[in-house]
């Protein structure tokens, strides 16, 4: 080992100052190379952002649109001039909402129990497991939305009061699949509560769900609010289930049972056809983009601010 | 535990891969005595023949299509059949939509066969003149749309195309198109805005006028049929139109409405009185069909077996006048006589 680190490998003399102003050419190397790993992560990013920006730009250019209507229209369908956003927007916050509604009881509650009271073998079975349901391609979430939840909903609610592509089964279909990611993230951030606290909690007589409940909990706030955040964007973001099973045309309704179309589900269709460049439906995609964009960094930066605010160090 | 699992999942990849290999792997021998009998059969056939160098068996190379998702089942049968008789290259077929089609072929050049549910346009006509290409048409169908409704409706029979485009823009319930329909909202299913088959139903129906349709409440695009099959198939108060092949795949849930009270047949599709039928087209140049003898044997043998194959696809034949009238042109072309 330490012939590697003489002179010899690396080129230079030994020199009689020391050993460590020596420069080593393979620490610089993989020095650059991990720079530039980041730099291109950064610099797609840019990129996105840049070739997002240029063509939702040549959207508002257009003297059709006006940067009013496109935030408070009800009705979209660029094709013929109405680019009012609110529709994918409403929908994409209704299915988001009933995801969360899913995902963050359940997802909390698998964390507490995976953390506190599952046993070592039992949590190590059941976390992969769980992982593995977040693993399952979303397209056939989405499948399993249309062919299973939505006839369920239907049994359930009547015919006449569910369509066959509706909000409420994409929701809670993204609700399962988020599930998962929130479940693992809290884990993660009530495992890394120190076992100290806990220790000191039971030594004051505390019930098994009181530490968990009133000291564990809190203590890992932060991690868990950044875990619901993640699931917030995701749901967000989500693509291929509401695609498939929430509807292909943008309704501006509030009624979960009805079809209607998401921003991702609206950019998958037109995408999907053969869109003419420089149309006013093709532009229009990316400005959808941009919205989507502009929510979830939103969603990011508040979930950064709270991960600050809350973060409780023990040392 | 975790260990155990990942194995086992370890195991099962390595043995999908394992048979999915198998799988790709058996056509490959069969593949390769056809090839070489092809050739020999090139080398041998007798030059007095004209034809003969047209045969499936007779040509190789690429074969580069694009263009309507309604022609498209059409085509890829013909090419599975021409595949069949022993052509050995690769017949590539995009299912795009006729417009975006017609770019691939008159602005970029890149495709050897346009097919397209509706005649060419005169700007499409210059586009490929630009380039140099000067399209040929050859008709090989008749396309009906279906106005269909699911099974459990058991209102809408026939309509008049009045209340059609009623149906389709401003009425919001069923009881707006007829008093005695129920009071129930109209939920739509259409092809996409870039589909032929919507520009088609816009044309007929609302004079080209995009803006009523698309203004309608509760509707649902897709450019994928079966979606807006499973939405029809969703409510007793749905409704939707799409290409007649759709409807024959699913003819068993949905049924179609008539127009006017003509039922879509083979029959009022043909002679033209059923008020939503239009002809299925390919097209390609003289130059490409010379310069790529594939291209005009595959153009040859679309014309004269599509007749078998096209009521099982779902679409009507052309008419014997428009076939003959194709096929004069393919002589023409190639520089034969009839």
């Amino acid at each position: 080992m330490t012939k590697k680190y003489n002179g010899e490998a690396s080129g230079y003399p030994l020199r009689e100052e020391g050993l460590r102003k020596r420069p080593r050419a393979g620490e610089i190397l993989i020095q650059s190379i991990l720079f530039f790993a980041g730099f291109f992560s950064i610099f797609t990013t840019l990129g996105i952002v840049y070739e997002l920006g240029k063509e939702a730009l040549l959207f508002f250019r257009t003297p059709e649109v006006k940067l009013w209507d496109f935030l408070t229209g009800t009705a979209w369908q660029p094709h013929i001039n109405q680019f009012g956003i609110l529709p994918l927007v409403t929908s994409t916050f209704i299915t988001s909402a009933i995801a969360m509604t899913i995902a963050i009881p359940l997802g909390l509650a698998a964390a507490v129990y995976l953390s506190e009271y599952a046993t070592e073998k039992v949590r190590k079975t059941l976390k992969p497991i769980l992982e593995i349901l977040a693993g399952i391609p979303t397209i056939v979430y989405g499948y399993f939305a249309l062919m299973f939840v939505t006839p369920l909903l239907r049994s359930i609610f009547g015919r006449d009061v569910v369509e066959i592509y509706n909000m409420a089964s994409g929701g809670l279909v993204m609700g399962i699949l988020i599930l998962p990611l929130v479940a693992s993230m809290s884990e993660d951030a009530l495992n890394a509560v120190p076992l100290a606290l806990r220790e000191a909690a039971y030594g004051l007589g505390a019930t098994k769900l009181e530490v968990a409940l009133k000291v564990v909990f809190p203590a890992a706030l932060s991690g868990i609010a950044a875990a619901i955040i993640v699931g917030v964007s995701r749901a967000i973001g989500e693509t291929m289930i509401v695609a498939v099973a929430v509807g292909a045309g943008p309704n501006f309704t509030f009624n979960p049972f009805r079809g209607a179309e998401t921003m991702t589900g609206h950019i998958v269709r037109m995408s999907g056809g053969d869109l003419s460049y420089d149309s006013i439906d093709y532009n229009s995609i990316f400005a959808i983009g941009l919205m989507l964009f502009f929510i979830t960094l939103t969603l990011n930066i508040i979930s950064q601010r709270i991960v600050q605010r809350f973060r409780e160090v023990y040392e | 535990m975790r260990k155990h699992l990942y194995v086992s999942l370890f195991v099962l990849l390595i043995a999908g891969l394992v048979l999915s290999a198998c799988g790709a792997q058996t056509p490959a021998p069969t593949a390769a005595p056809t090839e070489a009998a092809a050739t020999e059969a090139a080398t041998e056939a007798p030059t007095e023949d004209p034809m003969a160098m047209y045969r499936p068996e007779n040509v190789s190379g690429n074969i580069v299509t694009a263009g309507s998702s309604t022609v498209f089942p059409l085509s890829e049968r013909m090419a599975q059949r021409f595949s069949e008789e022993g052509f050995t290259g690769n017949i590539t077929i995009d299912s795009i939509g006729s417009g975006a089609g017609f770019e691939r072929f008159c602005v970029n050049g890149e495709t050897d066969i346009s097919n397209s549910s509706r005649r060419i346009k005169d700007s499409e006509v210059e586009s490929c003149r630009a380039i140099g290409r000067e399209p040929l048409e050859f008709r090989v169908g008749t396309d009906a749309l279906a106005v269909v409704v699911s099974r459990e409706n058991d209102f809408v029979t026939d309509v008049t195309k009045e209340e059609l485009a009623i149906i389709f823009s401003t009425a919001e319930r069923w009881s707006d198109v007829r008093p005695e329909w129920p009071d129930q909202p109209i939920l739509r299913f259409i092809p996409g805005t870039d589909s032929g088959t919507f520009d088609y139903f816009v044309e007929v129906v609302f004079n080209k006028d995009e803006a009523p349709i698309l203004a309608a409440s509760n509707l649902q695009l897709s450019e994928d049929d079966n979606v807006l099959v499973q939405g029809v198939l969703g409510s007793p108060y749905a409704i939707g139109f799409f290409g007649f092949a759709y409807y024959h795949e699913n003819a068993r849930q949905l049924q179609t409405v008539s127009i006017n009270g003509i039922e879509p047949t083979e029959q009022t599709a043909e002679d033209g009185t059923y008020p939503l039928a239009r002809p299925l087209f390919i097209y390609s140049t003289a130059q490409i069909m010379q310069e790529k003898p594939q291209v005009a044997a595959f153009i040859y043998f679309y014309l004269t077996n599509v007749n078998d194959e096209i009521i099982d696809v779902g679409y009507f034949p052309a008419s014997q006048a428009a076939l003959d009238e194709a096929l004069n042109t393919w002589y023409t072309a190639v520089g034969l006589q009839p």
